[in-house]
């Protein structure tokens, strides 16, 4: 019974960090790569549920074909952001970015609100996942365990594209110096449409992920974005490693947490953060700021 | 010929009299219109719309027309309070009405003395609001105080002694389970418990509660999760097999339509719940015309909350109606006179208790079950608590 019961905390903490570092990588990697601090982030995760209710109209025999296309629509919608919005701004100072990104969320947020109402949108468990599966006597909900499977598949590909491709040498390059990529005659432009679509892309995924096991709500993306700034600040903003890290954290925190003083669940994350920040202020995997001389 | 001067202020009281006579009664309710909870100030407002225009359509109260002012309290206090002076002092409210949330609910009562104003509160829950013996606060709708016994005196009748609980932190989720397993205690000292889990008001992510609470292996668990937040654990729950370990799962505010709606077929069965009306109960002429009527109106079955919105201000118009007047000396008579003010609802009748001015009623529970004729979950094996289940005592004077 106890060794079952641990294990199903393990893989319900582990689901918990699979969203969160769906959610949080793209804003690590939008601010490593293109020094963008996105408050907007949490927007694009709410809109991937609402996205995955629309597209199979909140039936859930079209829950495969559905997380395709909103990882397909968040790219577009990213890229489309992207070059609308955010491109003018890449030279202004960073205040122009907060507010900028900051009423995308306030927007967004409406938009939602008037093309889907402020009622809960929800969405069954597709029937794939329909039973648990009993290990050790003990259930586990399937769903639970293809979550913590899509992430580390994510976070599996993503290691191979920034190992292994072009475009992902230049990405990790930029998020260590800007300046030279430009100067080695590399499409910066391009760069940044794509690693904002890709960031955009994962989240709302993540959020079309979640959704069959809580409820599209407009008010989903002020939640969301906070618990990704946690998770960043953690592990390390613009580290994609650091936001592995720092999700994993943050779920087992949660998940062990819970049994040891069940009063003092909403205090873990904080806490967890504010002693990363005394110890470690640019995270567990950051980089320190480099001195400028 | 003196009198002749007087005649110009003769004819204009009068005439000031007349138009007195003319003048709309106006009520100014608060719900909440936006955010997470707006579909029950939607329902509550649409209920209240209902009732108004049956009233105007029979010639108002006193020969006057009613005149329902919706605004939204965003279940916060502060703008509560705001909108509530802004109702009475711009709008020149007569009556103060409606109110979801609790905390908001406490938060304008005290305007009551100020402005001497009659509050009708017909959904927020916390049994403080009728324990203040606010001379001009009245509650129409049943509080928490009553679910929870209510609760109790049917778990009392189950072959089970290991309870848990799961309910939102914060006063309606603690206070509940608190009045809940005290009353259990009194009704079967045998029983025990065995878990209580306190999520965050509002969490999304249940999964760690729920193994914490299947871990203690409990034979039933009382829960207060309302809105979203029983409709994303309930989700959750199905998915860890939770609803097949626990025998009984109660939960007194379970069967709102702005939860089973939402769950759709997802919904568990055999939970043991209940909302402080059910639709399909009692099977009337007037229950189903009401429920025709409504229907026709909006286009949606009416949930808890509009039918408490639409009793609780036909019940205001009697008490007006009674009172030949809108001063709130005059309402508080009229609600307290007689052993109370009763009102024939769609959902049974309804009496207030004077020296608290509470209403008491009978409750519907049941088992949830689905059917081809509905896309959510409808009650099955239906068990009435009658109101007399649910009197505890108080400590108003009258």
């Amino acid at each position: 019974m106890d060794l079952g019961f641990y294990l199903l905390q393990l893989v319900t903490g582990l689901a918990y960090a699979s969203t969160l570092f769906l959610l949080a990588v793209g804003l690590s990697l939008i601010f490593g790569a293109m020094g963008i601090v996105n408050f907007a982030h949490g927007s694009f995760y709410m809109l991937g549920a609402y996205l995955l209710y629309a597209f199979t109209r909140g039936q859930g025999e079209g829950f495969w074909w559905g997380l395709l296309l909103v990882a397909a629509a968040g790219m577009v919608i990213g890229a489309v952001v992207e070059r609308l919005f955010i491109r003018p701004i890449y030279r202004r100072p960073e205040e122009y970015q907060i507010l900028l990104t900051y009423a995308l969320l306030l927007i967004l947020e409406d938009l939602v609100r008037f093309a889907f109402g402020a009622a809960y949108r929800s969405f069954p468990l597709p029937p794939t996942f329909a039973s648990p599966l009993f290990l050790l006597g003990t259930p586990f909900p399937s769903y639970y365990l293809f979550l913590v499977g899509l992430a580390a598949t994510v976070a599996l590909l993503l290691w191979l594209f920034l190992q292994r491709t072009r475009l992902g040498v230049w990405v990790r390059a930029a998020t260590q110096d800007r300046e030279m990529l430009e100067a080695l005659g590399v499409n910066v432009p391009l760069l940044y449409t794509s690693v904002f679509a890709g960031g955009i892309a994962l989240a709302a995924l993540g959020g079309a992920a979640l959704l069959p096991l809580q409820a599209a709500t407009p008010g989903m993306a002020v939640d969301a974005v906070i618990q990704a700034f946690i998770v960043v600040v953690i592990g390390g903003l613009g580290s994609v490693w650091g936001a592995l890290l720092g999700a994993v954290l943050m779920g087992l925190i949660q998940a062990f947490g819970i049994l040891v003083l069940p009063e003092m669940t909403m205090v873990f994350p904080f806490a967890l953060m504010a002693m990363v920040l005394l110890l470690r202020p640019w995270g567990l995997l950051g980089r320190p700021p480099a001195v400028r001389t | 010929m003196k009198a002749l001067r007087w005649l110009p202020v003769l004819a204009l009281a009068v005439g000031l009299a007349w138009a007195q006579g003319q003048q709309p009664i106006k009520v100014g309710a608060l719900f909440i219109l936006s955010g997470n909870f707006a579909g029950y100030g939607k329902s509550g407002s649409q209920g209240a719309q209902l009732a108004v225009d049956e009233i105007n359509a029979r010639g108002g109260v006193l020969g006057r027309p009613l005149q329902l002012i919706v605004v939204d309290d965003q279940g916060n206090p502060e703008v509560g309070v705001r909108e509530a002076r802004r109702l009475v002092l711009q709008e020149k409210v007569d009556v103060l009405f409606g109110i979801d949330s609790s905390s908001v609910s406490l938060a304008v009562a005290p305007l009551t003395d100020e402005y001497k104003i009659p509050l009708v509160v017909t959904h927020a829950a916390t049994p403080t609001l009728t324990e203040q013996c606010r001379p001009y606060v009245f509650r129409t709708s049943n509080n928490a105080r009553m679910d929870a016994w209510a609760a109790a005196a049917l778990a009392a009748t189950l072959p089970v002694k290991r309870w848990a609980n799961i309910g939102p932190d914060y006063e309606f989720g603690r206070v509940s389970w608190q009045d809940f397993i005290t009353r259990l205690k009194q009704l079967r000292p045998d029983v025990e418990v065995v878990s209580e889990q306190w999520p965050r008001f509002g969490s999304t992510d249940y999964a760690s509660f729920i193994t914490a609470l299947m871990r203690a292996r409990p034979e039933g668990v009382f829960s207060t999760l309302w809105a979203g937040d029983m409709v994303i654990f309930a989700r959750q729950a199905k998915a860890f097999g939770f609803f097949n370990q626990v025998r009984y799962f109660v939960n007194p505010v379970g069967a709102a339509l702005e939860v089973l709606g939402p769950l759709g077929k997802e919904a568990p069965e055999g939970l043991l719940v209940s909302a402080r009306y059910w639709f399909l109960y009692p099977n009337t002429e007037r229950n189903r015309a009401f429920v025709e009527a409504y229907r026709k109106r909006f286009n949606e079955y009416p949930s808890y909350n509009a039918q408490e919105a639409y009793a609780g201000m036909h019940m205001l118009a009697l008490a007006i109606q009674k009172a030949r007047s809108t001063q709130a000396e005059a309402v508080r008579r009229a609600f307290e006179a007689d052993g109370g003010l009763t009102y024939e609802a769609p959902e049974g009748r309804k009496r207030m208790r004077p020296e608290d001015h509470q209403v008491f009623e009978g409750l519907v529970w049941g088992y949830t079950k689905h059917s081809p004729e509905y896309p959510f979950a409808i009650l099955d094996r239906m068990r009435i608590i009658p109101a007399t289940d649910t009197v505890y005592p108080t400590q108003c004077k009258r």
